[in-house]
């Protein structure tokens, strides 16, 4: 029971790098279901006494970095294969749904996959680059190179330039 | 800008900088308009982000999520290793056997000083409680006995631990300085259900054991091994 609360407890946080992550709120809740699901299935790889959130910031993560993948080969035998039939249609939603989204999303969905990970972890969720660092793998120097990177992008589309 | 700098400053708006690197970059930004500037700019910038995202997580988690674990929680007892855990329980007439020990218990209330005692601030087993951490073996289950072991284990830093339950209490104890202290304690099996939560544990006690647990549980000549050597390490 102690490791269903738990996840519970964290659900507001794992929707809320879900949503820095993806492209919008239906997206972010679908993610995060996904990353419960799987938690639940392998509830037997984590080990008691680390940190539950890391675990399943990470889980959030990986799902994310695949979905996209899949996402972005989908997108490609798509317009190779049936020739744009159905582009407009979906070029439609897409404008639909970029409009409803905040200057924030938009900028956020600009930067680069390795640079929005690390801002989401670091500048929404208040992680240390420590912390940071370890759920995505990388050296702390490579996490505050993509914090810089990912913040010159960002101060450049939302016109925060001072 | 110097690529270092850029990073000192962002390392301060994020909070990284120890108490002696900080006073020196906030003494450096002082003197510099232009680094003022660059700092205020960061500093909103990462405001806001979190004023944007903070409304996800004020909002109430959507029901397919407490659903989800809901049906987790509530199927897992059925599903999970515990069972395999307290599988001496369960095998060869054991629901008969804790039949008979709930009879046997109405007959023999527990001692007036009661299973646990607090020394130094922790709660610690004492009478028969600590005599069957002490001596019973979960790989030989006493059916006459008040208490009966459920699992013995290890924990990380390699001291025993042990579940337990009977009428009265349930829980799990680890040996410390000679002693049993109490690392959850929880209301015993007398009720109803008795026979049935006698082969399955109580879902709480399990879940302490996989926080403790390293490794497996003892098997039946480790449990006896670490018993003749007075539950060492």
């Amino acid at each position: 029971m102690a490791f269903e609360s738990d996840l519970l407890a964290l659900v507001p946080r794992l929707r809320r790098f879900a949503a820095s992550l993806s492209r919008d709120r239906a997206d972010a809740d679908d993610l995060c279901q996904a990353a419960l699901e799987r938690a639940l299935r392998s509830r037997d790889q984590w080990r008691p006494g680390t940190r539950l959130d890391s675990w399943m910031y990470r889980i959030v993560r990986n799902l994310w970095i695949d979905e996209g993948r899949a996402r972005q080969r989908a997108a490609q035998t798509f317009v190779a294969e049936e020739a744009g039939a159905h582009v407009g249609h979906a070029g439609d939603r897409d404008v639909e749904a970029h409009m409803m989204l905040s200057d924030v999303d938009r900028a956020m969905q600009a930067l680069p996959d390795e640079q929005r990970e690390a801002i989401a972890l670091v500048l929404v969720e208040g992680l240390s680059y420590k912390e940071a660092a370890a759920i995505l793998g990388i050296p702390m120097g490579t996490l505050t190179s993509r914090l810089v990177r990912g913040r010159g992008a960002l101060i450049e589309i939302l016109g925060e330039a001072a | 800008m110097t690529d270092l700098s850029e990073k000192m400053l962002i390392a301060l708006v994020d909070g990284e900088l120890d108490d002696v690197t900080r006073r020196r970059v906030e003494h450096a930004i002082a003197e510099d308009p232009a680094l003022t500037r660059r700092l205020a700019m960061h500093r909103r910038l990462r405001d806001r982000l979190a004023v944007h995202y903070a409304p996800v997580a004020d909002e109430a988690a959507p029901d397919r999520f407490t659903r989800l674990l809901d049906d987790a929680a509530t199927v897992r007892p059925l599903h999970r290793p515990a069972a395999r855990r307290w599988t001496h329980w369960a095998t060869g007439g054991a629901i008969a056997a804790s039949l008979l020990i709930g009879l046997a218990i109405g007959h023999r209330l527990p001692p007036a000083d009661g299973p646990v005692d607090l020394r130094d601030g922790a709660m610690v087993a004492q009478g028969d409680l600590a005599r069957a951490l002490d001596t019973q073996l979960a790989s030989a289950p006493d059916a006459d006995a008040l208490i009966r072991i459920g699992v013995s284990f290890q924990r990380q830093d390699g001291g025993w631990c042990r579940s337990f339950g009977g009428a009265t209490v349930a829980g799990v104890a680890c040996r410390e300085g000679g002693q049993w202290r109490l690392q959850q304690l929880v209301p015993g099996d007398r009720s109803d259900l008795a026979y049935r939560q006698a082969a399955s544990g109580d879902p709480r006690v399990a879940d302490t054991v996989d926080r403790l647990i390293a490794g497996g549980a003892a098997d039946a000549t480790a449990e006896r091994a670490a018993r003749d050597q007075r539950w060492r390490p």
